[in-house]
């Protein structure tokens, strides 16, 4: 049986590059990220090419996402919050795309937000982003951010520290969950491709036991596309729940 | 796994880095702006037309109400014409009728005057030739004409 983790392996395309001693070559990774730039590019490039009152169908696309995000974050942050509007769409529609083109089977499709520097960039960019617009709308006041209003004040150091806490590792659960669940898909998907290969290929009965495990993969791949959607949302969604207590405080 | 090895995770970052850098400001930043001048648009376009459809719809309200009570006033000055046409016409006639009336009594006593007249007149007529004729018979009888006065007291006397 393959290795399930042989999905996830980095590999060097080209000669290897570096910029200022640092490694930057151009890997697997680096190719499908660039193809869902193409993706998206394409998407956004097409449907807003020739803006109209009455949109077509590319246009109706675009605006259909674009809405989604502004609702969201109408929603959670109010009308302040729209004009953080492009970058969460940005960092929707690229992780939607990565998670899908990893989806795509038979092309040896790499997914690069299985993997936990991709996503703890993109975690790091809403991170700074809410640091940034904290400090910037409310100064020091952001550090209130760590004071729940009405916390008793001989509990309020326990309190700060533990909101502290939760604060810094808002990155960290961020990037984790979509890695988490990116990596725990596909290795579930190639641990039953390998059984369907195992159980079909006794030499008495070929193929009929790799039926069961077959269905199984069908239906996970169909799993696989609605979380790969999910977690797109979610990332958005808690981007824009952390963005709120940066525009908001409390 | 190969997610947790720590020699690949700088190019990846660098990468998603550039990527991502470029996706923000050379794709997004430029065309979704246009999209959401669209929407705008579009949502003041509708709130507009809204806008008007309601004018258009008050106005008409006001020239409908306006034309109710106009008509509503047309009918009570028609009703109150006709009244009037039709009371003038009553003491017209009415008028009339008196005049007609009165010239009629006229010429009817008129009539019965010059009756009156023409009734004494033959009866005048009818006295003298009685007398005549009585004058004549006596006459004939006795062969004495009587002498008119005593005819006509004869007469009267028979009366």
């Amino acid at each position: 049986m393959a290795n399930p983790m042989e999905q996830f392996a980095i590999e060097r395309m080209g000669e290897p590059m570096a910029v200022g001693g640092m490694d930057v070559s151009f890997t697997n990774s680096a190719l499908w990220m660039l193809i869902a730039l193409a993706l998206v590019s394409a998407f956004l490039f097409i449907g807003t090419a020739r803006p109209q009152l009455v949109p077509g169908r590319a246009q109706a696309a675009v605006e259909l996402v674009y809405d989604f995000i502004r609702d969201m974050l109408r929603e959670n942050v109010g009308k302040e919050g729209l004009r953080y509007a492009p970058l969460i769409f940005a960092l929707f529609v690229f992780v939607l795309a990565c998670n899908l083109l990893g989806l795509i089977p038979f092309i040896g499709a790499f997914t690069p937000t299985s993997h936990i520097a991709v996503t703890f960039g993109l975690a790091a960019i809403v991170f700074v982003l809410v640091v940034i617009v904290g400090f910037a709308r409310h100064g020091l006041h952001f550090f209130s951010l760590f004071l729940p209003e009405g916390t008793p004040i001989f509990v309020a150091p326990l309190v700060a520290g533990i909101e502290f806490v939760s604060f810094l590792s808002r990155p960290f659960t961020l990037a984790i969950r979509l890695f988490a669940n990116m990596t725990a898909g596909h290795v579930l998907l190639k641990v039953f491709g390998g059984f369907v290969v195992l159980l079909g290929s006794f030499e008495s009965v070929p193929y009929l036991f790799g039926i069961i495990p077959l269905g199984v993969n069908v239906a996970l791949s169909a799993l696989e596309l609605l979380i790969a959607v999910v977690q797109a949302y979610v990332f958005a969604l808690l981007a824009s729940i952390y963005l709120n207590d940066a525009v908001n405080l409390h | 796994m190969p997610q947790f090895d720590p020699a690949y995770w700088f190019p990846q970052l660098a990468w998603l880095g550039a990527i991502f850098a470029v996706l923000y400001f050379a794709v997004v930043r430029p065309t979704l702006p246009k999209v959401s001048r669209v929407i705008d648009e579009r949502e003041s376009r509708v709130a507009g037309d809204l806008d008007a459809a309601e004018a258009a719809k008050a106005s008409a309200d006001s020239i409908r109400t306006a034309y109710d009570s106009g008509m509503a006033e047309a009918r009570t000055a028609a009703q109150a014409e006709v009244a009037k046409a039709r009371e003038t016409a009553a003491r017209a006639v009415e008028a009339r009728m008196k005049d007609v009336g009165g010239r009629l009594d006229a010429q009817a006593a008129t009539a019965a005057a010059s009756l009156d007249a023409a009734r004494g007149q033959a009866r005048a007529g009818l006295a003298a030739t009685a007398a005549e004729l009585t004058a004549e018979a006596v006459t004939r009888l006795i062969g004495v004409a009587p002498a008119p006065q005593e005819v006509e007291a004869a007469l009267a006397a028979r009366k």
